[in-house]
């Protein structure tokens, strides 16, 4: 054996060549697709993003889709932190019992939710019948295909990124800490506020980032409970290539989108590492 | 310091908020009426028995399964390959890997489709299993690449050098000692990927057409078109199907963690 074994038995040359197997399968499914989206929406020069940037209704979908990402994101931080407070800083049942709803939660198809909320949010729905019933409201108030029923299905869809990135985080924190606050005489409230709550922020900023993200690509949820009056860029871009069969326009769309999604990631991973970001985007599918 | 008793109660509150969508569902899969309400109006399996009782459904249902497992297949092959890749090449190379893997997870779901569209429908890949599961596979790919990438980090090197030492080529190590080493999380990253396929709505009303569909995109025209008990019904069996992939997913990983324990004791 005149060779010398290197890497796990293998040699690196050799765990190249299996790497480049998988390489090769995204570049053709996946690299060679979007390359044709950005070589379509170049097609006529400038003129389809010329066109795209031009049109009213595209800046007015921006505009929506820039609202709904900001507040989903402010909801989910909301509601997401003392869920995963109460999840770290609980016993043993409690936390259980969390997990357990959060997971149920998290499991349930994406579309299946959406059209929950669809029946949730009806004029018929659960909401309204309560509403109608404790008589705060005589006529059924108009819940779906509004900018806040999108919200509400958004947030409910993307709030267990919020959790699981704070929940991590807290884990990380030993209780020690505040309980070395309180000893010194600060109280409750600003053992939290001075001790636990800066020491969580990393796992605060990575999973209100994700939520950020991943909100700018959704189609389906605003669809079903926005409605098309409000349209998200999503919304824009499918209607482009598939109702107005301008696939031009709604390429050059989709690349402004990819765009701006990159360039947002591009500039977290500065601050915060792309790696904790993304590592809880696989806690669990998607979008 | 535990939590107050005013944090503990604003968390349970979530709670119940986060399950009362996947609840009404089910609950109004069994109504005996002919409208989607909460509460359900009587109690019946009618709705669910329509389901199963109408080839449409089914098979949708046989489609959204056949475009799963072959999608988890190509996920698991390549996201084992390059997390492979990833971990022992070195330099820029292993970058380019790492890059690559986790590409399909920062493409929004609309711009991925139309480039699948484009590209696979001058290909004969429309409105068929293998192009969707093409598409689902690269999606779905980092779920796998990350779930191999720990598990690597926790192997022994010695035991793939001891293969090699006694004999064994390149292929055979990697096929007889490495890959089973790596099933657990491979697995696990499959199922993973099999969910996401499994209930994937944008990319598969691109890459379906009026003989072709899938669960999602059956249920999705479903819905659009006007609500009714069917939906719900069709809503509890994915639901159930998910859950009891979860499930083995749960089951899986902690014999994932015994083993690389164990692979790190010796």
């Amino acid at each position: 054996m005149g060779r010398v074994l290197t890497i796990e038995g293998g040699g690196r040359r050799w765990w190249v060549s299996v790497g480049l197997l998988g390489l090769l399968f995204v570049l053709l499914a996946l690299v060679v697709p979007l390359a044709i989206v950005v070589q379509r929406s170049l097609d006529a020069g400038f003129e389809n993003f010329a066109d795209a940037l031009g049109s009213a209704s595209f800046i007015r979908s921006l505009g929506n889709t820039a609202q709904l990402a900001i507040s989903t994101t402010i909801c989910s931080a909301v509601i997401g932190y003392p869920y995963a407070y109460a999840m770290a800083r609980s016993g043993r049942t409690m936390s259980r019992i969390l997990m357990t709803a959060l997971m149920l939660s998290f499991w349930t198809s994406l579309l299946v939710r959406s059209y929950a909320w669809q029946v949730i949010l009806n004029d018929t729905g659960l909401v309204n019948e309560l509403l109608q019933a404790i008589g705060v409201i005589e006529e059924p108030l108009q819940l779906i295909r509004t900018p806040a029923a999108t919200l509400i299905g958004m947030t409910h869809i993307l709030v267990p990124f919020t959790i699981l990135a704070i929940y991590a985080q807290l884990r990380g924190i030993s209780p020690d800490l505040a309980m070395a606050a309180r000893g010194l005489g600060a109280t409750r409230t600003r053992a939290f506020w001075s001790v636990t709550f800066p020491l969580s922020m990393p796992g605060l900023a990575a999973g209100s980032l994700l939520v950020f993200v991943l909100t700018l690509g959704y189609y389906v949820t605003p669809q079903l409970l926005g409605g098309a009056g409000n349209p998200v860029i999503g919304q824009s871009i499918v209607e482009q290539t598939n109702t107005l069969l301008n696939t031009g326009v709604g390429s050059a769309m989709a690349v402004l989108l990819l765009v701006i999604v990159i360039v947002i990631l591009g500039v977290a991973a500065r601050f915060l590492g792309l790696g904790r970001v993304l590592g809880i985007a696989t806690e669990r599918s998607t979008r | 310091m535990n939590a107050g008793v005013s944090v503990r109660i604003v968390g349970v509150l979530i709670a119940v908020v986060l399950v009362v969508p996947t609840i009404v569902i089910c609950a109004t899969a069994f109504t005996g009426g002919s409208a989607v309400t909460f509460p359900p109006q009587g109690f019946s399996f009618r709705w669910i028995e329509d389901v199963l009782g109408d080839r449409r459904w089914m098979r949708a249902f046989g489609n959204s399964f056949a475009v799963g497992a072959l999608a988890a297949v190509f996920s698991m092959v390549a996201g084992a390959a390059l997390a492979l890749g990833a971990a022992r090449a070195r330099g820029a190379i292993a970058s380019v890997f790492t890059a690559v893997s986790v590409l399909p997870m920062i493409v929004p779901l609309v711009v991925g489709a139309i480039g699948f569209y484009l590209v696979y429908a001058r290909l004969g890949l429309t409105g068929n299993v293998v192009g969707l599961a093409l598409a689902h596979g690269v999606l779905g790919l980092p779920y796998v690449f990350v779930n191999v990438l720990a598990l690597l980090r926790t192997l022994d090197p010695r035991i793939e050098e001891a293969a090699r030492i006694h004999g064994a080529s390149q292929l055979r190590t990697l096929a007889t000692v490495t890959l089973p080493l790596l099933a657990p999380a491979t697995v696990i990253g499959g199922l993973l990927a099999f969910i996401s396929s499994w209930d994937e709505v944008v990319v598969a009303t691109f890459l379906s057409d009026a003989r072709f569909q899938t669960l999602p995109v059956l249920m999705y025209g479903q819905i659009r078109s006007g609500v009714e008990p069917s939906v719900s019904a069709v809503s509890l069996i994915v639901t159930v199907v998910t859950f009891g992939v979860a499930l083995i997913v749960f089951a899986v990983g902690p014999i994932r963690a015994r083993l690389a324990r164990r692979s790190s004791r010796s």
